[in-house]
């Protein structure tokens, strides 16, 4: 229990006494919003530093292994997506559009992906007219972020993504095959359909797709995004995300297309 | 020997004949492996081996129950020769409330002891360990580390048998692994699961005294709980804890408690109970000297005493003196007593408070200072005395009434008066609530985490302050008397007054159309002019005049609370300057170097008005809000928030304004006084954004 005291108070009016010079150096102490640096690889794009590393002294990258030791047959390989790298982060976008494309790679067992997946999906909700989000599933974290990444893209066939990313980053779970047929109950996704999607090949297609960009852009670890023509990794704050993004609408992004 | 196998080097790895690997390194996180034997014993069956992990600054890993979501490490020994199995022995976890997360795990250094059984005792073991490690910090990155490390048998020449600093290192973790069977710190843990399996709550009795206990509940792959409320018993020797759950795994039913209390630590199965636990009966509260409860009188006496000049308590401190000079020449003893009876009616309401708070305390409540003004029929019965009073006052009609039965009063004893001036300061007491003036805020908080003792005195504190001016007026009736003499200048009063009266009871109106919406606010202002237009027609005969008036005073009240929009839209002017109040998102902007400005706001708070009106939306506070790297929040407290009434409570706060200023300087925030002021702000502002490192890699 704090108490004031006669003291403290003379201190706080000594405080408000010398505010009015330390408001001279104010404007000094804030850092500009944002820094870009080019990359090399891919050509074109540029990089924000978020979070305190540069993703470049990491090993390169591997995950971690899941029990499953089959390996899976590779449907994408890297020179694909580097074909058609904007079609492979955004999917179809329309180059004219107001809206910016935002790449957002996540993974439902990391702890900031998930509060960094929810004020995505309100800003996207909030500014539709800036900004598209494309999620991607990018399980780095073995054999249950694996079974997650897939329902969740094969309730996304069903038109339920948003619904079914809402209900695994809201609670921790094992993704299990009952957790998973409990959940698809419960946001009305048909079962048997779900089961043959997390099967399918075009839903591999698309995981490998991710972990091909994933490999390009160099993330080795979640959350990442990338803004148009600008990657970034870890946290930035709404408001340099908003500068970002009219950095691209001003620079005309698709040049890297 | 030793460097001989050294220069067996594969791609990754070197193999080391040593009791420790090379450290391995990345940007978050080095690490190593550590045996304690240099070599193996003859007849020994197992080895002490360690992992040590040192995390850089910001980064964490995980427990073997990460919490909300995370993954514990691994280790596998596959490939290894002459292991028949290892596992690791988790030392007490940390806990860590990122971005509104629970995780349990590690941070800086610490080194997981590993228990490796031979399957050969006493022969040589060759090691192959396969490490996989989550490191977060504000980014997850999953690393592979591959260890070899071969231990021969017997004893050497060159080297001890036991490598004393590696048997050190893994020894110091040991000792923090929590004991598994009953001991002094703690032999029996009671948990209690509520019937919908909403909360856990755990009990335990010590043998010591605990000092600043935490609990770490497991129960099943994915039961997952909240963030906890912790409570120490009255005498230090019981800890209390209830977590909400947040997923029930369905197939498990038994509860694994870990608690820890600085160096000790204890893992017990709780023993599960039937029956409610209840919480002990006192927050643990600081012993407060008898000089620290002195001051507190005095700041709330101040505190109250200030509330006279807050335009809510004007009006009607203008009422009761009016009614002073509103020509009746009264005797010095009826000014004296009704005065008093005034200051009564203000202790009165005080100490009702203080009543309450008790209740509300041992309820387990924490109350909000001003929340009586989110109930629409509370604001409907404002609305419509105050309307009724403003009409009065600009002399719409004369309160017939009033005199009628001052006359009775004055025929029966002046009791009916004395009532009279009892409710008046009973009513100033209540309008006084939504502005909670400086130090009130603190002597609030006081009084709901203190003893019986505390909330009495820092009430009646509350209540000496805003009944002053009644016991000065009471003390010296003179004052009262000084007033002119009734004149022309008398009306000109009234008029003041009335448009004061009619100022703040627009100002509910307002503030009623905040917390219940359009409907509720039309119609109580509906029937509220529907009552002063009954009351200013003459030619009704009495009984059905006065029908009509008790149905017209009593509607608004049930009207309000019946139209109220449980959704209507906030009135707060959406600035696009202020972004919503989001707790979790503070240490995210603080991070990235940002500095976060607070204000947690409501429509009925006037203060928070004064400041917005004075300080917040004029230059220089307002351009440096605007400036870049500065984030504003707001949370508006019109309705009642759970989530904010949290957030203030980490404080010690309980009413508003509040405001605070997060930065790299200051990650635990500034807080502000309640009255800003320009100079104030800005310094906090600059305090936060001075970075007092700079982080390099």
């Amino acid at each position: 229990m704090e108490v004031l005291t006669r003291r403290t108070l003379l201190v706080a009016a000594g405080l408000s006494g010398t505010a009015y010079a330390g408001f001279k150096v104010l404007p000094l102490a804030f850092p500009p919003s944002v820094d870009f640096t080019a990359l090399d690889d891919p050509p074109g794009f540029r990089a924000v530093g978020g979070g305190d590393f540069s993703s470049g002294s990491f090993n390169a990258f591997v995950g971690l292994d899941g029990n499953d030791t089959e390996v899976e047959e590779q449907l994408v390989s890297e020179q694909d997506v580097r074909a058609d790298l904007c079609g492979a982060l955004y999917g179809t976008f329309d180059p004219d559009s107001s809206q910016i494309p935002i790449a957002a790679f996540s993974d439902y067992y990391c702890p900031f992906c998930r509060v960094q997946t929810r004020n995505l999906a309100a800003l996207a909700e909030r500014n539709i007219d800036e900004i598209a989000i494309k999620w991607h599933e990018l399980p780095l974290l073995g054999d249950a972020s694996e079974a997650a990444a897939r329902a969740a893209l094969a309730a996304g066939r069903q038109g339920r993504y948003a619904e079914f990313q809402e209900s695994l980053i809201r609670t921790p779970f094992v993704a299990n095959d009952g957790y998973i047929e409990a959940l698809a109950e419960s946001i009305g996704v048909d079962h048997d359909q779900l089961l043959r999607d997390i099967a399918s090949e075009t839903l591999t297609r698309e995981l490998q797709t991710t972990s091909m960009l994933a490999r390009v852009f160099g993330f080795v670890g979640t959350p990442a995004m990338v803004i148009g023509r600008t990657v970034v990794v870890g946290q930035i704050s709404d408001r340099q995300l908003f500068s970002i993004v009219e950095a691209e609408r001003a620079e005309n992004w698709t040049a890297v297309c | 020997m030793g460097l001989l196998a050294a220069l067996f080097i594969t791609p990754q790895v070197s193999v080391v004949n040593a009791a420790s690997t090379e450290v391995q390194r990345s940007p978050a996180v080095d690490v190593q492996l550590l045996t304690a034997e240099n070599s193996i014993a003859s007849g020994a069956s197992s080895i002490s081996a360690g992992l040590a992990i040192s995390l850089a600054d910001g980064w964490k890993t995980y427990w073997r129950s990460p919490g909300e979501v995370g993954l514990p490490p691994e280790v596998d020994f596959t490939g290894s020769e002459n292991v028949a199995n290892a596992s690791i022995i988790w030392p007490a976890p940390e806990r860590f409330t990122a971005f509104g997360i629970q995780n349990f795990g590690y941070s800086g250094e610490v080194v997981l002891p590993l228990s490796i059984a031979l399957e050969h005792p006493g022969e040589a073991v060759n090691l192959t360990a396969h490490v996989q490690l989550l490191v977060c910090s504000d980014v997850c990155v999953p690393l592979d580390f591959t260890f070899l490390l071969n231990i021969p048998a017997g004893i050497s020449e060159e080297a001890p048998l036991i490598d004393r600093d590696a048997a050190d290192q893994i020894a110091t973790y040991a000792a923090r692994v929590p004991s598994e069977v009953p001991s002094n710190f703690v032999s029996n843990i009671e948990a209690y699961i509520d019937e919908n399996a909403q909360t856990l709550t755990v009990f335990s009795r010590g043998g010591d005294v605990f000092q600043a206990p935490d609990i770490f509940p497991e129960m099943g792959g994915y039961t997952a709980f909240g963030a906890p409320d912790i409570r120490v018993g009255s005498r230090g020797t019981s800890v209390w804890a209830q977590f909400p759950i947040l997923a029930l795994d369905p197939d498990s039913t038994d509860v694994a408690i870990t608690l820890t209390d600085g160096d000790s630590a204890a893992t017990l199965a709780a023993t599960l109970v039937d029956a409610p636990i209840p919480a002990p009966f006192n927050l643990q509260v600081e012993q407060t000297s008898f000089a620290a409860l002195a001051w507190i009188g005095l700041f709330a006496i101040l505190g109250g005493l200030i509330l006279n000049v807050m335009p809510c308590v004007l009006p009607v401190l203008s009422i009761k003196l009016a009614s002073v000079v509103s020509g009746k020449s009264k005797t010095q003893g009826e000014i004296r007593g009704s005065f008093l009876a005034s200051a009564f009616g203000v202790m009165a309401f005080m100490w009702f408070l203080a009543a309450v708070t008790f209740g509300l305390q041992q309820i387990g409540f924490t109350v909000g200072w001003g929340l009586q003004f989110q109930n629409p029929g509370f604001l409907a019965l404002m609305v419509v005395i105050l309307s009724v009073f403003a009409a009065n006052m600009l002399g719409l009609f004369e309160i017939a009434l009033s005199s009628r039965l001052q006359t009775r009063m004055a025929a029966s004893g002046s009791r009916g008066g004395y009532a009279g001036d009892f409710a008046t300061g009973a009513f100033a007491a209540v309008l006084a609530t939504p502005c909670s003036a400086p130090f009130l805020g603190t002597a609030i908080a006081f009084a709901l985490t203190g003893r019986a003792i505390d909330i009495a005195v820092v009430f009646t504190g509350l209540g000496l302050g805003l009944a002053l001016p009644y016991f000065i007026v009471a003390a010296y009736p003179r004052v009262a008397q000084m007033m002119p003499k009734p004149g022309r200048w008398m009306v000109i009063v009234k008029v003041v007054l009335g448009a004061l009266l009619l100022v703040t009871a627009a100002w509910l109106i307002w503030v009623l159309s905040g917390v219940a919406g359009s409907t509720a606010t039309f119609v109580t202002v509906g029937l509220t002019l529907a009552l002063i237009a009954l009351i200013c027609v003459k030619r009704i005969p009495d009984l059905p005049k006065w029908a009509g008036i008790v149905v017209l005073a009593t509607a608004p009240i049930v009207a309000a609370g019946q139209f109220a929009d449980r959704n209507a839209v906030d009135l707060a002017a959406i600035e696009t300057e202020w972004t919503v109040f989001d707790r979790a998102a503070i240490a995210r902007h603080v991070s990235q170097g940002d500095v976060v400005f607070i204000d947690v706001t409501a429509d009925w708070c006037l203060t928070c008005q004064a400041n917005k009106l004075l300080v917040l939306d004029r230059d220089p506070v307002v351009s440096a809000l605007a400036s870049n790297g500065v984030i504003t929040m707001r949370a508006d407290w019109t309705r009642p928030s759970e989530d904010i009434s949290r957030y203030l409570a980490s404080f010690g706060r309980y009413g508003i304004p509040f405001n605070a200023v997060y930065g790299p300087g200051a990650p635990d925030g500034i807080v502000l006084s309640e009255l800003l002021s320009a100079e104030a702000v800005l310094q906090a502002l600059s305090d936060a954004a001075v970075r007092d490192v700079a982080i390099g890699n």
